[in-house]
């Protein structure tokens, strides 16, 4: 009991210690397993504490789930106290005492079961043969000693096994591999008997054996066959009796046909008679099956009509350009050559009815062949390819409808005033409009009412001079365009009479033109022809040189045509020149220039370029000397209008519209501006780089800067803005005097003419007029209007118009502006800072660089995660890697178990050592206690032994 | 998944390390590259001065001051998300009320309180707002209802599905970490408790709950929140219930009507882009 309460003392301080770490008690924890070997184990409470699980997975069941940490630590305290401290404890002796009684081994056996095995091994022995002839001794002691005797040879087996050898019950282990033995025994004389039963049965045969059973078994099979084929014949005999009967019972006759019955009698009679029967049936069924055949069938009669039908042919194919030409040449010829055989006739009157009959049959025959137009037209439609005209074609279509209605309302008015140009221009009286309209200014601006609105968008608006020039080139192409048309073509066969004879009427005023006529080589020989001609013999005659020498028609035409298209180009400029201009004309001229220049484009190109080089020296020695006006005159306008209505103004690079692009944009910058003609001509080559660059939306900061420096001339010299430094800078260069400033009330703003403009001299009076500064200024407004709508697109857009927008707005503050103008200025103010607005709103804050989203990763996981499981795709890895994570988690226990032994062993020692130490030192004690007694008694006297006789 | 080859260099064991010193290391790492910015903006001080007076004078250009220095950030906190695994049948899976009501009634549990959704649906807000792609957002942590405190870094990319999102939270739950795709980098991490310790110094700490006495308008609060302090937003991630945690410094409702997670946070990083003008 005394142990017991060192238990429970020890427990309490234990519980102490383990508070603050478990591995430190393993001296304490041998102490409590002390404790649990005591009778009535006390509870350690450290043994009733649980794992606890740190993540707790609802439903999960793990293996080692609940675990009790203290007790399986108390378990293997005890485990080793069974093994490692009895090695420990026999380790430093030389023998050992072996127990073999039977059952001590055991540890569930009781002392009584001991006992009984015991004395049942004692009887097992007695029985035994060999014991038989043991003398017995007649006590149970002697034989016990003497049974045990008998394997005199097992004992000295069991010495040769070394002592420290696990503890596995020797004895016990004797005993089995002795019955063992004996089993083995028993084993083999069995088998012994099994074998020698199989010897016998797989002896060879003999030879003899062997054939008599082959002919046992061949009779055999004979004595089977024949027995099959009598049973067979039997069976085949009795089925033919029960047929026989079965017909003759007359059962048969209700399910099968009469006639088959008949046979099927016959044969059972044997009868022959029966095929006779058969054929009579298969006869009339035949019989039958023809006479349906032979009905007509309505869908064989249609195959019959289908085959007979007319097959599709192939039309004639479509001619080829060259083809055309070839024709129209061939024509031409033709015609030419009766008007030699007419000539040489001389009689007018019956040769000109022929003729128009001739011509009635020819325009039934074609309806284009009257027409000069028409032909170009046609001509226009085969030859000139799209590409090169698609700028123009487009801008045509798009006015095309504006116009038709304006020329409807010109026909009412026209009509009565001119009636011979009606007839004269057979399908395009509209020509003739035109041409009234430049000769009568106030018709055109009549007209021009209406046409402004559809031009507006286009032309940049009020600006007269451009607009009339541009609409004089652009309407006569539309009517050409509208000849082509069905309406065109319909006119013409209408008046082919009637025209006709106007044309011989005027042929014989001016002499006749010749068909067939050969490309002029120079000028001088050209404007031979053309000389006293009609503008539209003119045209005409520039449309049969054409035909006659056309390209596709020979090869050596390219050569002719090049120089006739330099000569004409040169007549264009030459007429451009001439003081009373013939505008009608120019605009006539324009349709065949175009035309070729798209059939010799490189040539065109080369021509043109070669004039742009030339009028810029000429520029350039202009501007030298300041006493000159270095404005460009009339034919170079012209011609750069020519140009940019050939060549395409929407390339980004094109060889004649670059260089003549930058040749205006420098006229503008660099002429300085002395007079209201310079006004005049600036603001047409404005409206002419407006209208360029429309399609290509090229930024032409030239343009802009001339407008902005004409609407500060617009200004008083002293109240004009100052604040524009740069602007006056590039006043100073241009010298500007307050051209445009309104000094008196005006009216009406006028449109203006630029051909009439131009004709003035410089110092016409009527430049300094109010009326004239006022027409101007709207002009130019409308001009920058149409700026305005063509870079509305840019990003720069406030900081191009913006200052211009501050202009106006001051110059809207201005005396005498009338009302008209003060509307369309302060119209164009406001757009502009509308739009401005606009890009305001648009614009980003200013900033180092944009930011930036952050970079995001994706996470990795697995469907149905579970733990513990690889999730590597590699088999093989995953594999080794769970090994060596076996391995490892081995190795760490086995550490871990030795380390645990070595503590194990460490407080044994240290216990001995201590209990050493207490007996040493208790036998210290003793003997000094006994020594000091001694003394005591000693030198008291007593002489010792008093208190010992005490006890 | 292990490398085939080994990477030479320096290990990432050793160079990642996590928790307090990963965040100073990354305060190491922005100031660095900034300092010689900042040395240059101050020599360069005057000039920029006189450009933005010049700039300003220029119509129609919006001039955003260009912002120097330390930027102050955002940090959520989901608290009580109901995020628990459980063992159906054979396989894991991340339970919730529709799903596994079933399950739960057997194991005792209250379905009603199993709603992952919830805490889908904000972390799936929180990390898809403007405040996070911008870079404005520190860190987000969430812990569930069995108090495992995680924690998602800004830049992992969600799943965008429940589905996958269960299957991340499963294998997050039991893994205890989900790597990036491709890269060794911590994406989701569990933690240790309490979340305070991730918390920087200077920094207020906002509770909401609709039960607060305190009706605010967000965006004027956090208008007057001071300009260099670090907003963390608590938010409960639950369906019913409210939090209650002793380091939030101010409770705040701010609707009158009760909200979910998802939308109460959206409402939050409204107003704290308006304040910081991401747009």
């Amino acid at each position: 009991m005394a142990k017991k309460s060192k238990s429970t003392s020890n427990g309490s301080a234990m519980r102490k210690k383990n508070k603050k770490k478990m591995k430190m008690k393993n001296n304490l924890s041998a102490l409590n397993s002390v404790a649990m070997k005591s009778k009535v184990p006390k509870p350690n409470p450290f043994e009733s504490i649980w794992s606890r699980r740190k993540f707790d997975i609802l439903g999960k069941k793990q293996k080692g789930e609940e675990r009790r940490v203290g007790l399986s630590r108390s378990i293997a305290i005890e485990k080793r106290k069974k093994t490692l401290l009895k090695e420990y404890e026999q380790s430093g002796k030389s023998s050992a005492f072996v127990d073999k009684r039977i059952g001590e081994q055991s540890e569930g056996l009781g002392e009584f079961d001991k006992a009984i095995l015991r004395s049942q091994r004692e009887r097992q022995l007695k029985l035994k043969k060999k014991s038989k002839y043991n003398l017995s001794d007649g006590e149970e002691d002697e034989f016990d000693i003497q049974g045990s005797g008998s394997f005199p040879e097992r004992d000295d087996f069991e010495d040769e096994v070394p002592f420290d050898e696990d503890e596995e019950g020797k004895a016990s282990g004797s005993e089995k591999r002795s019955t063992i033995l004996g089993q083995l025994d028993l084993h083999g004389a069995e088998s012994d008997l099994e074998e020698r039963l199989m010897a016998q049965e797989n002896m060879p045969k003999s030879k003899k054996e062997v054939m008599e059973e082959i002919i046992l078994k061949s009779k055999f099979f004979k004595a089977q066959k024949a027995k099959d084929k009598e049973e067979n014949e039997q069976f085949i005999e009795q089925l033919d009796k029960d047929f026989a009967s079965l017909v003759q019972s007359e059962a048969l006759l209700s399910m099968t046909q009469p006639n088959k019955m008949k046979a099927l009698k016959a044969l059972v009679n044997k009868n022959i008679s029966v095929y006779h029967a058969e054929k009579e049936g298969t006869s009339a069924a035949q019989d039958k099956f023809s006479s349906q055949q032979e009905k007509p069938d309505s869908y064989d009669k249609l195959v019959g009509e289908m085959v007979m039908d007319m097959r599709a042919r192939p039309s004639d194919r479509t001619k080829t350009s060259e083809e055309v030409a070839q024709e129209e040449k061939e024509r031409l010829e033709k015609l030419e050559e009766e008007r030699q055989k007419r000539i040489f006739a001389g009689d007018d009157s019956s040769d000109e009815d022929s003729d128009a009959s001739e011509d009635k049959e020819a325009s039934s025959k074609k309806l284009r062949s009257i027409s000069g137009d028409d032909l170009g037209d046609s001509f226009s439609q085969d030859a000139v390819p799209k590409t090169k005209l698609g700028l123009i074609a487009d801008i045509l279509r798009s006015e095309n409808d504006n116009d038709l209605e304006s020329d409807d309302d010109d026909d009412a008015s026209e009509d009565s005033e001119d009636d011979e140009d009606h007839d004269e221009d057979e399908g395009s009286d509209e020509d003739g409009n035109e041409y009234d309209k430049t000769q009568s200014l106030k018709d055109w601006e009549q007209s021009d009412d209406d046409n402004g609105d559809s031009y507006s968008e286009d032309g940049g608006g009020g600006d007269e001079e451009e607009k009339e020039d541009d609409i004089g080139i652009h309407v006569e192409m539309t009517n050409d365009k509208m000849s082509s048309g069905s309406n065109g073509k319909q006119k013409d066969s209408l008046d082919a009479r009637k025209v006709k004879t106007n044309i011989k009427k005027d042929l014989l005023g001016q002499g006749e033109l010749p068909y067939t006529i050969e490309a002029p080589k120079t000028f001088e020989e050209f404007s031979a022809l053309l000389e006293n001609r009609s503008d539209d013999q003119i045209v005409e005659a520039i449309r049969r040189i054409r035909t006659f020498n056309a390209i596709s028609v020979a090869a050596e035409n390219r050569k002719k045509i090049q120089v006739f298209y330099g000569v004409l180009l040169q007549y264009f400029a030459v007429l451009a020149n001439k003081k009373p201009l013939n505008f009608k004309l120019l605009n006539l001229l324009v349709k065949p220039l175009m035309e070729m220049s798209s059939e010799i484009p490189y040539f065109a190109a080369i021509c043109a370029r070669q004039r742009l080089v030339h009028t810029r020296t000429q520029f350039c020695e202009d501007i030298k000397n300041t006493g000159k006006s270095s404005w460009p005159s009339l034919k170079t306008l012209f011609l750069l209008r020519l140009w940019s209505m050939i060549f395409p103004c929407s390339d980004f690079r094109h060889v004649v519209m670059t260089p003549a692009i930058l040749m205006m944009c420098e006229y503008l910058m660099r002429c300085p501006i002395m007079s209201g003609r310079d006004i005049t001509i600036g603001s047409f080559l404005c409206s002419m780089v407006l209208s360029i660059s429309r399609h290509s939306q090229k930024f032409c900061p030239e343009a802009i800067m001339f407008i902005q420096t004409l609407l500060i001339a617009a200004f008083d010299k002293k109240q004009g803005p100052s604040e524009d430094s740069k602007l006056y800078r590039l006043m100073e260069i241009k010298a500007l005097r307050p051209l445009l400033c309104l000094q008196g009330h005006v009216g009406e703003i006028n449109t203006l003419d630029f051909l009439m403009l131009m004709d003035l001299p410089d110092d016409s009076p009527y430049f300094s007029s109010d009326v004239f500064r006022s027409s101007a200024l709207f002009a130019i407004i409308e001009t920058l209007k149409g700026f305005v709508n063509i870079y509305e697109g840019f990003k720069s857009f406030p900081e191009i118009f913006l200052p211009v927008s501050k202009l106006l707005s001051e110059l809207a503050k201005q005396d005498h502006l009338p009302d008209a103008l003060l509307v369309q200025i302060k119209d164009v103010a406001q757009l502009i800072e509308k739009k401005a607005q606009e890009y305001h709103l648009l614009r980003q804050p200013l900033r180092m660089r944009k930011p930036k989203i952050i970079k995001t990763e994706v996470p990795k996981f697995e469907e149905n995660f579970v733990k513990g499981r690889d999730y590597d795709p590699d088999r093989e890895r995953a594999q080794r890697k769970k090994l060596k994570k076996l391995l490892r988690q081995e190795a760490k226990g086995a550490a871990r178990e030795l380390r645990k032994d070595n503590y194990f062993l460490l407080e044994v020692k240290e216990k001995d050592k201590a209990r050493l130490a207490e007996e040493r030192a208790e036998k210290y004690g003793q003997a000094k206690a006994f020594l000091q007694e001694q003394e005591h008694a000693f030198k008291s006297g007593q002489l010792g032994r008093s208190k010992k006789r005490r006890r | 998944m292990v490398r085939l080859y080994k990477v030479k260099g320096q290990k990432r064991k050793k160079k990642e390390k996590y928790d307090r010193e990963e965040e100073s290391e990354q305060l190491d790492d922005n100031d660095i590259p900034e300092s010689p910015k900042k040395a240059k903006t101050e020599g360069s001080g005057l000039d920029n001065e006189k450009a933005d007076q010049v700039i300003d004078e220029m119509p129609g250009i919006p001039i955003v001051p260009a912002d120097t220095g330390k930027k102050p950030g955002v940090i959520f906190i989901l608290e009580k998300a109901s995020l628990e695994i459980g063992k159906v049948g054979k396989s894991y899976q991340l339970l919730s009320s529709d799903e596994h009501a079933n399950y739960l009634m057997k194991n005792k549990r209250n379905p009603a309180e199993y709603r992952p959704d919830i805490a889908f649906q904000a972390i799936q807000t929180i990390l898809d707002s403007r405040v996070n792609k911008s870079g404005r957002l520190k860190a987000l942590y969430v812990r569930t209802q069995q108090g495992i405190l995680f924690q998602i870094k800004p830049h992992a990319r969600m799943p965008r599905t429940y589905k996958r999102f269960s299957g991340l939270m499963v294998q997050l739950l039991q893994k205890l970490h989900i790597t990036a795709a491709g890269k060794g980098e911590k994406l989701l991490r569990v933690i240790k408790n309490p979340v305070t310790q991730y918390l920087p110094i200077n920094s207020r700490k906002i509770g909401f709950s609709h039960s607060s006495e305190k009706l605010v308008d967000m965006y004027d609060y956090v208008g007057t929140v001071a300009n260099d302090m670090d907003l963390v937003f608590v938010l409960g991630a639950m369906a019913h219930g409210k939090i209650d945690k002793d380091y939030v410094e101010d409770y705040l409702s701010i609707s009158e009507f009760p909200m979910s997670a998802a939308y109460c946070i959206s409402i939050i990083t409204t107003a704290v882009e308006r304040k910081w003008k991401i747009l």
